[in-house]
């Protein structure tokens, strides 16, 4: 094996975590908003809810930001091309993201009623739109997506964008994706909220667990109809990066379960996932937030983990053109560009995990109505 | 249908131009506000005068407005690589999602963790550690800028990357050539101090709102003597490093520094004159009603008084051979995509430096394929091809200009205020606070076109001399970016509306003071209530 | 812990700051000049806007002082 191979491997592993990681810290400020106006009475009581991520939501955010270039640095065909396929469901994400932080500055600022409940609106768009993209996106990339490249390294669009929009099993996909952040917002709230916001998460939160698991179970059902994607003959793993040549794919149902066959103990990764999404719904009803948190973490890690693992060494196989279809060996930035980057990320990933926790530590505690209203500084 | 359509390029650079233009209304204040902040917080912490405190948080609200939109905006900016500029980032991408990643994780990061702490942590930091978060956020969003304007420089001066036919792409292979290439350097100094000046032009002109006003006056005068020492410093640094930069392009893009001086034929030392005024026209290849100063374009631009500068209709004379030589190279390297042969590869390599012409003259090519064309064509494609490698002189120029003479009125008008400041004889000359209210757009004005001119001098190409911008782009329909183009229109307007509205309303408010002299007790009553009810 | 022991890791503290800021310095220096300039130029920027508002400070104080003096 060569330094670029192994390169190649712990980007891949990489990019699981971003995605990862921003599945749960955006997840979890996309599901407050989402919650924002069902568990928010009044606007008191939304206005807590604001506060109790508000110092950390822009924190957060920029898991999607990370996720975003570090896509850009260590796969840059990838980039180019997921989000160019995805046109209108990335611009759609992306205006919904654009009006979050928006939001969260001005909702406040005023306190006429049509402003704010059109500011609350704002909210559930881009809490829910935005997890929905998420889940939808993955789900159509499971399926396999229609592009192909010219010479040049230019892709060429094969599919309308309706059939990632009215697309089952992408919508299925979605609505878990949804379903857990929602999940994880509930635990949140309930870890610095007080009642009456806290038995009201309760109750909707606790059965995001649940449903996730079921959308979650039923996925891995109907993935064995769904025509997966295998490679015919050998690789060179360390092949240029460049999807024209060096592949030879073909679709056959129920592919993605090839890896599960070859190697049973990844069937550890979906039963960690199923198990934490369940477990977390019985602790949320429990009133153990905290330990809660922490398995919806795991759920998200199953999820991915699951995905990654079905699909690997595929990153986004075209349907079109299956020999063209970008994967962990035809994707990745050059030796060079990889090893900078993972220079950088294990110095600075220890860094922002400890200035971040502190930023947790330093405001930790529950936030109560009295607090928010009485501040100068609270959204 | 695999054809460029030239209509979808247009709108993806229109929607491009646009958003980026809007996002760097927001950008350069927050670059100066931060360190601003930072320095109106270091003087409380060191004094431990409350009028400080209360100064540091009001301009902080202000900046938090400010920093929301920013970051918003600054999403569209990273995601429209990926979905408009697919082929771009293919191309590039290896570079130059490199600082973009770096930016996400030692700049970005810290600046949105702490930007929590810095509005949300005055009651549960102690001074000391409140200023350090404030410094972090300061040094992550100027960090932030460093890493933005490292990548911009790689497309502008490519360094450290080379191209790999076998990935079809540029290789990067340097960061210490990424980072310290000059041009990185130049453009992050000039830019973020631009910001400087732009935030200290904020405060200058809300403080002098307040004292022609007469209110809010111990928090006005001080504001406005912190400002109008930053900006006048900061706007020398502007100055200092546009000349730098002037004589980069000089080096390394002369076709930009030749569409800025609006230069046709080649200068001729040292009498040649230096156009303050022209309407070059870009069909025609002259200027007309030129007013020229002799002797000023030479050392401005050379810092010499004998060094020519090459004109457009000479660089495009130039470049007929590097059309020829490029379309070679083209033809070689797609043929060794195919047959992956030895002598295609040397034929690529002996013309390599020459690709980004033969990209530039596909679009004149029949089929869009340079391979394809018949000797007897290759004359009148060369031609064709030739005008393309000029930008818009025309944008250059003018914008280029519009910026340097507002640079010049800025460091005019920070070197009065700063003596009027001195000599605390502000209020006794109300025409300055004037033109201090009026003044606060400017600044974002001359850093959106400095903007311009660097980005529009930069055509045609996206990566200089080895990708066109014609090929850069996703392959869209037009309904496609009609769709996002009205989807940002309609959202960018809502949100700038919004925005102005809190930004005035907050700046006619005023800070949260008490202050006995200033309010009586039943407005302090009254300014209680509406805090309860409007969050501030 | 013992005070000096604590006095020393202060110390030590300091000379690992100080040797940071020197290799910084001798690096960023010599490979990029304008990045040192503007670490500089910033820091220097802040110290003279900050040094403004102290004088302002001293500036109000003088004054009232005078007035005090020309009403009594």
């Amino acid at each position: 094996m060569t330094v670029y191979i192994v390169l190649k491997l712990i980007w891949t592993g990489l990019l699981g975590v971003l995605l990862t990681g921003l599945g749960l810290m955006v997840g979890m400020d996309m599901g407050v908003g989402t919650l924002l106006r069902f568990i928010g009475r009044d606007d008191a009581e939304r206005r807590t809810m604001l506060n109790i991520i508000g110092p950390h939501w822009d924190g957060n955010q920029v898991w999607f930001v990370l996720g975003g270039g570090a896509i850009f640095a260590a796969f840059p065909s990838l980039y180019g091309t997921s989000f160019s396929v995805f046109y209108v469901v990335m611009i759609l994400l992306l205006f919904s993201m654009i009006l979050r932080p928006a939001a969260f500055e001005f909702r406040s600022k005023v306190s006429n009623k049509y402003w704010r409940s059109s500011w609350d609106v704002a909210f559930l768009i881009s809490g829910f739109v935005p997890m929905f993209a998420y889940g939808v996106t993955i789900g159509n990339i499971l399926e396999g997506v229609g592009y192909h490249f010219l010479w040049t390294g230019q892709y060429i669009q094969d599919e309308n964008f309706l059939s990632y929009l009215i697309n089952p099993f992408a919508i299925l996909c979605g609505l878990m994706s949804v379903a857990l952040s929602v999940q994880q917002a509930g635990s949140m709230l309930m870890l610095r909220a007080e009642e009456p916001l806290y038995s009201r998460a309760k109750n909707y939160a606790s059965p995001g667990g649940i449903i996730a698991a079921i959308l979650f179970v039923i996925g891995g059902v109907w993935i064995q109809f769904i025509k997966g994607f295998a490679l015919t003959a050998p690789v060179d793993y360390n092949m240029p990066a460049n999807p024209l040549h060096g592949q030879s794919v073909v679709m056959r149902e129920g592919a993605w379960m090839d890896n599960f066959h070859a190697h049973p103990v990844l069937w550890i990764l979906p039963a960690i996932g199923v198990f934490c999404m369940i477990a977390s719904s019985v602790l949320l009803r429990l009133d153990r937030a905290g330990l809660a948190w922490w398995l919806g973490a795991g759920s998200w890690f199953g999820t991915i983990a699951t995905v990654g693992a079905a699909m690997f060494p595929f990153l986004m196989p075209s349907s079109t053109r299956p020999d063209q279809s970008l994967s962990t060996w035809n994707a990745t930035g050059s030796e060079y560009g990889l090893i900078c980057m993972l220079v950088a990320t294990s110095i600075f990933m220890p860094i922002i995990i400890c200035y971040t926790a502190w930023c947790y530590h330093v405001m930790r505690g529950k936030v109560s109505v009295r607090d928010v209203l009485n501040s100068h500084d609270s959204y | 249908m695999d054809l460029i359509n030239p209509h979808v390029v247009d709108l993806s650079r229109f929607q491009f131009a646009m958003t980026a233009l809007y996002h760097f209304m927001f950008v350069p204040l927050t670059l100066g506000l931060t360190f601003l902040l930072a320095a109106i917080e270091t003087v409380y912490v060191v004094t431990g005068r409350e009028i400080y405190r209360k100064m540091a948080k009001f301009w902080g609200h202000l900046f938090a407005i400010n920093f929301a939109l920013g970051v918003a905006t600054g999403l569209t900016m990273e995601f429209e690589f990926g979905t408009n500029w697919s082929m771009y980032s293919h191309f590039f991408g290896d570079l130059f999602g490199t600082p973009l990643a770096l930016e996400g994780l030692m700049a970005f990061f810290m600046e949105s963790t702490f930007v929590g702490l810095l509005v949300f942590g005055w009651d549960r930091l102690s001074r000391a550690s409140h200023l350090a978060v404030t410094y972090l956020v300061a040094a992550g969003s100027n960090l932030s800028a460093l890493w933005i304007l490292i990548a911009n420089a790689g497309m502008n001066v490519p360094e450290g990357t080379h191209f790999d036919p076998d990935t079809m792409r540029m290789q990067f292979d340097s960061f210490v050539h990424l980072v310290f290439s000059e041009d990185a350097q130049a453009k992050f100094v000039h830019t973020s101090v631009a910001g400087y000046v732009a935030a200290s032009m904020l405060i200058m002109g809300i403080s002098a709102f307040y004292l022609l006003r007469r209110q809010h006056r111990e928090m006005a005068l001080r504001s406005f003597r912190i400002a109008t020492l930053f900006g006048l410093i900061s706007s020398v640094a502007v100055i200092t490093l546009g000349d730098v930069l002037g004589r980069m392009d000089y080096q390394k893009q002369p076709t930009k520094i030749a569409a800025i001086e609006g230069l046709w034929h080649t200068s001729k030392p040292p009498f040649a004159p230096w156009a303050a005024f022209a309407l070059p026209d870009d069909a025609k290849q002259e200027n007309h009603l030129e007013i020229g100063i002799p002797f000023v374009l030479t050392p401005l631009i050379t810092h010499s008084f004998n060094q020519p500068i090459t004109g457009m209709r000479e660089l495009e004379e130039q470049a007929d051979p590097h059309i020829r030589s490029g379309i070679i190279a083209l033809t070689a390297l797609k043929h060794y995509g195919e047959t992956h042969s030895k002598q295609d590869l040397a034929d690529f390599r002996a013309h390599e430096d020459d690709m980004g012409y033969g990209f530039l003259a596909m679009r004149h090519s029949p089929g869009q394929d340079v391979s394809t064309i018949p000797a007897s064509e290759l004359d009148r494609i060369v031609k064709q091809t030739q005008p393309d490698i000029l930008p818009n002189v025309f944008v250059t120029f003018w914008s280029f200009r519009i910026m340097v003479v507002l640079g010049g009125y800025f460091f005019i008008f920070f070197a009065f205020t700063t003596l009027l400041s001195l000599r605390n004889k502000l209020e006794s000359n109300r025409w300055i606070l004037k033109l201090a209210v009026w003044s606060i757009p400017l600044p974002v004005m001359a850093t959106e076109f400095g903007w311009i001119t660097a980005e529009a001098g930069r055509q045609p190409w996206t990566v200089f001399n080895r990708l066109p911008t014609f090929l850069s782009s996703s392959s869209h329909t037009v309904s496609y970016m009609t769709f996002s183009l009205a989807g940002f229109i309609l959202l960018y307007s809502v949100l700038i509306v919004a925005e102005f509205y809190l930004m005035f309303r907050f700046a006619r408010r005023g800070p949260e003071t008490h202050e006995p002299q200033e309010q009586n007790s039943q407005d302090s009553v009254v300014s209680n209530l509406n805090i309860v009810q409007g969050g501030h | 812990m013992p005070r000096y022991l604590s006095t020393l890791l202060k110390l030590a503290g300091l000379a690992l700051a100080l040797v940071i800021a020197l290799l910084f310095a001798v690096f960023v220096g010599d490979q990029g000049p304008w990045y040192f300039a503007w670490v500089i130029g910033t820091v220097m920027i802040i110290l003279i806007s900050a040094s403004g508002a102290a004088l302002f400070d001293a500036q109000e104080q003088r004054n009232n002082l005078l007035n005090k003096e020309n009403q009594s």
